[in-house]
């Protein structure tokens, strides 16, 4: 069963439909078979069939059946078969809602790009090392033939694969591929609409039914760069939603490009301008598409990303792939350029052609610019042999500029987009909300202490957006309440700006006071290390000892109360329990950040350790916080590391137990009781619990420190040292005797070492052997030393990030629904009436 | 129309160069310890000296270690945060930042770990057998 619809998945179904009549069936057998190929590899992970590779290599016996499903598209051969599920899915729609002269280039063209991503699967080999694609159904044997295990038994089937990255086992991880190829799949049908209309050289039409679809696949790319900000926020230590990686890039210029495609489609839908514009646009996108996928998954990027990707050996693939749509699209499109509709007058510049154009150049810029960073290892060979990726500053000194130009563009646009203007009509009506603008940018600016120039005008910028485009939605919700998809996007849009900028530049490491004034004197110049060099980089975290709590920001009593220990989903994670009390009386909350040993790298004499952050969300702002080490970590280590230590000795020779930790040294000690009196002869270390003590001899007290009348007041100096760290600090305990009323009493405060909580009491000089006796409490208590570092971050207005991006989805729906509705209007009204054209509501 | 066109084309001339000026500054090369003399924001690749003293400054939370780059050269590392949970894990690290005055000691302003991630790792299943 498994080989035949192996076999069938294997023949890529040759679905060019020059043959119309044959297309559907076309269509429908290669959909059947990659729906066949998708089952097959779902039943082939849930029944952990591990003599596959893919199935090997991606999942193990204790994943859970959401994570299973993960797995899918866990590596890259499962994410191309999702790719190709969801294109074939698009396909089916778009024989079913695309009409003459459009459905059969259309889905020639999809035909076309569906057998390059087919071929990325075949596994076909020819020989010295010429691989044709690589297919999720290859087996262990076929995966690594050298291999001895394998040649001694050809049938060996593993008993447990090696499971799914720790990172990805996270609900959003789940969503995200989906969404993302989602949006991949339906990115392909503008450019397919494009070729579709410069093959039947109709070019007024082909808009109507590619908007719609544009404006979809941008939801899609949205969600999908939505979710995997999100999961990075909450997943990963950088303390971000955004780091400008590769990978994340690689989803946002395509949406970029399809952005600045829209706004062109709807002047060419309005005003039967931007033809070339839009047709560019339609075409540029869907090549990103490829570009990137042939950046991220070729290797090329092996150095300059977080993110591993598997190097298949499919550079020549993906390269093929990419130059054979580059050349079908651009040349396609220069071929028939000079046969596209030219505008026969200009337009004004104060026209929403003329201004949305303006928008979508700007968008374009945006785009070009971030691909060139991210095409650092290739371009940064005109300038260095070895080039490194560029600095996150070059992404955010261009795309900062270019969004405040768009962000006043966008309320000019759609002033002008709704009602026709002269400079003076609109710079009456910009009046109220420039006013408005400033007076609530003052506000913030005053109430968040924002001063630098260019933080003010960002405000300012993002301000302006809501407002202005506020404003203008206000108008439109009386009028036509159907017509606001616009607005609201660009309402999203300045939301987004304010977000950003307060999220990234407003975020503050939350510090106890020592570091907060240590940090003043890095930035004031005026830290020096040990070796007398001035420290440049602030304190960023913290120590914690259990139970000792500390006030960080000025604002909260941070206690870390202890830490468990839970084996799902991932085994031997450690939650911490940090407990956060407002100073100003607001009611106390619990964070629980994670740490946990990554199983996908586990071996008997290493861990990897990852980190899982906690946060709290607020509407102001955000507290987010993860461990970056613990004792316990440590002790793990140690262990680890002794135990591998010991299983190599046991073979040749005993070694001492010096390092083994605290359980050992726990065990000479001389009480078990949490309380202990130990008598110390000069220069004779003593044992008790985990800490040695060294009395060293006697200091004069002096001053006024004792009761009246004393007789004797004498102090001993005593070393304590902390067996397990080697840490040690000096004690020197007083004791006094003194009469009261001709009674002797003896006065002997205690001295306690902070950091561990040890109390040393001077009880006793012991008149004929020199000796001492001190009593020491809080023995046992650290025996386990427990601490942890602790690095909290206060961002404000995340959640205008998340608002704003929400907005940009809703906006884009509400645009997809009125022009979806609109293009099967015009459909309608065409098959009644041929020929006449569909005027344009305004 | 002709200067439009004309005016057009030297705005994406300035512009582009503008760009690709910004870029060549913002991005730099790989280079060993011998040449990160005199770089600021120099990025070196190499591995952990483990034979070396590696230390953690509790009050300044500075982590430092030796590392060797690939050509062989060894240089202390100063790094202000703590030690990385997957730091002894690492096959390769790279520290990007600059040395101290003139002293041979290098200050990592960050540090990236290359971790074996077993999904490139053509021997693992090997391994894995060999210690189980």
């Amino acid at each position: 069963m498994v080989t035949a619809a192996f076999a069938s998945f294997q023949r890529p179904p040759l679905s060019k439909p020059v043959w119309t009549v044959s297309t559907k069936a076309f269509w429908g057998l290669q959909l059947a078979s990659v729906l066949g190929a998708s089952a097959v590899l779902l039943v082939l992970i849930a029944n952990h069939q591990f003599q596959y590779y893919y199935v090997w290599n991606y999942t193990s016996l204790d994943l859970p059946m959401e994570y299973l499903l993960s797995a899918f598209y866990g590596g890259q051969e499962g994410s191309f078969l999702l790719w190709i599920l969801m294109s074939s899915l698009l396909g089916l729609g778009l024989m079913a809602w695309t009409r003459a002269p459009y459905r059969w280039p259309v889905m020639s063209v999809m035909g076309f790009t569906q057998v390059f991503l087919l071929s990325m699967l075949l596994g076909w080999s020819f020989g010295d090392g010429v691989l044709l694609g690589a297919s999720p159904f290859r087996t262990l044997l076929e995966e690594m033939p050298n291999a001895p295990f394998l040649q001694a038994n050809p049938d060996f089937v593993p008993a447990d694969g090696r499971g799914l990255n720790d990172l990805l086992k996270s609900p959003w991880m789940m969503i995200h591929p989906p969404a993302l190829f989602i949006g991949f799949a339906m990115m392909t049908a503008p450019f397919a609409f494009a070729i579709a209309s410069l093959w039947t050289r109709t070019y007024h039409e082909w808009v109507r039914p590619a908007l719609p679809w544009t404006l979809s696949a941008n939801v899609f790319l949205l969600t999908a760069i939505f979710l995997g900000g999100y999961w990075a926020y909450e997943t990963l230590s950088f303390g971000g939603y955004w780091a400008w990686d590769p990978v994340e890039n690689a989803s946002l210029v395509p949406w970029l490009i399809g952005t600045a495609g829209i706004h062109t489609m709807i002047i060419q839908k309005k005003s039967s301008r931007a033809h070339s514009a839009s047709l560019f646009f339609a075409i540029f996108a869907y090549v990103l598409i490829i570009y990137e996928t042939f950046l991220t998954r070729s290797g090329v990027l092996a150095n300059a990303s977080v993110h591993s990707f598997v190097d298949l050996g499919l550079y020549n693939q993906l390269l093929a792939f990419m130059i054979a749509i580059t050349a079908l699209g651009f040349g396609f499109y220069f071929w028939r350029y000079r046969d596209l509709p030219k505008p026969k007058k200009e337009s004004s510049l104060l026209s929403r052609e003329v201004l949305t154009f303006t928008g979508s150049m700007l968008l374009l810029v945006l785009g070009l610019v971030i691909i060139l960073g991210t095409s650092s290892p290739i371009i940064g060979r005109l300038f260095y042999d070895n080039p490194t990726p560029p600095d996150i500053q070059f992404y955010n000194d261009w795309s900062g500029p270019l969004a405040l130009v768009m962000g006043v563009l966008t309320v000019i646009g759609q002033m002008v987009f709704w009602q026709r203007h002269s400079w003076v009509s609109l710079g009456t009506g910009l009046l109220l909300p420039t006013i408005a603008t400033t007076v609530i940018t003052a506000i913030s600016a005053i109430m968040g202490q924002v001063n630098d120039r260019y933080s003010i005008t960002f405000f300012w910028v993002g301000w302006f957006t809501v407002i202005g485009n506020g404003w203008v939605m206000g108008s439109l919700l009386i009028k036509k309440p159907a017509l606001i998809g616009g607005t609201v996007t660009h309402i999203g849009f300045g939301v987004l700006l304010i977000g950003i900028l307060a999220s990234s530049k407003y975020s503050t490491f939350m510090v106890p006071p020592v570091t907060e004034s240590f940090n003043a004197r890095v930035a004031a110049g005026e830290a020096f290390d040990e070796d007398g060099f001035p420290i440049t980089t602030q304190i960023e975290s913290f120590e914690l000892q259990r139970n000792q709590p500390k006030v960080i920001d000025q604002q909260y009593m941070v206690t870390y109360e202890g830490y468990e220990l839970k084996d799902t989903p991932r085994p031997g994670t450690q939650v911490y329990t940090l407990t956060f009390q407002p100073l100003d009386g607001r009611e106390s909350f619990t964070l629980s950040p994670e740490v946990y040993p990554m199983s996908s790298t586990a071996e008997t004499d290493r861990v990897d350790w990852s980190v899982d952050p906690d946060i709290l969300t607020g509407w102001m702002s955000d507290i987010y916080l993860f461990v970056g080490g613990s004792a316990l970590v440590e002790r793990r280590n140690e262990q680890i590391a002794a135990q591998a230590t010991m299983n190599e000795a046991a073979m040749s020779r005993t070694v001492s137990g010096q390092g083994s930790g605290a359980s050992s040294a726990g065990a000479q000690a001389a009480s078990t009781d949490s309380i202990a009196v130990v008598s110390l002869l000069p220069n004779n270390p003593v044992q008790a619990g985990p800490y040695q003590f060294t009395f060293s001899g006697y200091e004069p007290a002096q001053g006024d420190e004792v009761p009246e009348n004393t007789q004797v007041a004498i102090r001993a100096n005593i070393q304590v040292t902390h067996m397990p760290t080697g840490r040690s600090y000096e004690v020197v305990p007083l004791f006094a005797v003194f009469i009261d009323e001709g009674e002797n009493f003896t006065y002997s405060p205690s001295l306690r070492i902070k950091e561990w909580g040890l109390d040393v009491q001077f009880s006793s000089i012991v008149p004929n052997d020199e000796s001492i006796e001190i009593t020491v409490a809080g023995l046992n208590e650290f025996i386990e030393e427990d601490w942890i570092y602790l690095t909290v971050e206060k961002k404000p207005f995340v959640s205008a990030v998340w608002l704003g991006t929400f907005l940009l989805m809703g906006g884009f729906s509400i645009s997809i629904f009125r022009h979806w509705a609109r293009d099967t209007q015009a459909k309608r009204a065409k098959e009644t009436s041929d020929s006449l054209p569909q005027p344009s509501v305004t | 129309m002709k200067i439009k066109v004309l005016l057009g084309v030297a705005a994406i001339i300035v512009f582009t160069s503008l760009v690709f000026y910004n870029f060549g500054n913002s991005i730099s090369t790989y280079v060993d310890f011998e040449g990160a003399q005199g770089m600021k924001g120099a990025h070196v690749v190499g591995t952990w000296d483990d034979t070396q003293e590696v230390y953690f400054n509790r009050e300044t939370m500075q982590f430092s270690f030796w590392m060797t780059d690939e050509t062989g050269n060894k240089r202390k590392i100063l790094y202000p945060r703590p030690k990385p949970n997957n730091f002894e894990q690492a096959t390769q690290i790279v520290v990007i930042g600059e040395y101290r005055g003139d002293t041979d000691v290098f200050v990592a302003n960050d540090m990236l770990m290359k971790c074996p991630s077993k999904y490139n790792d053509p021997n693992a299943f090997e391994m894995q057998e060999a210690s189980s």
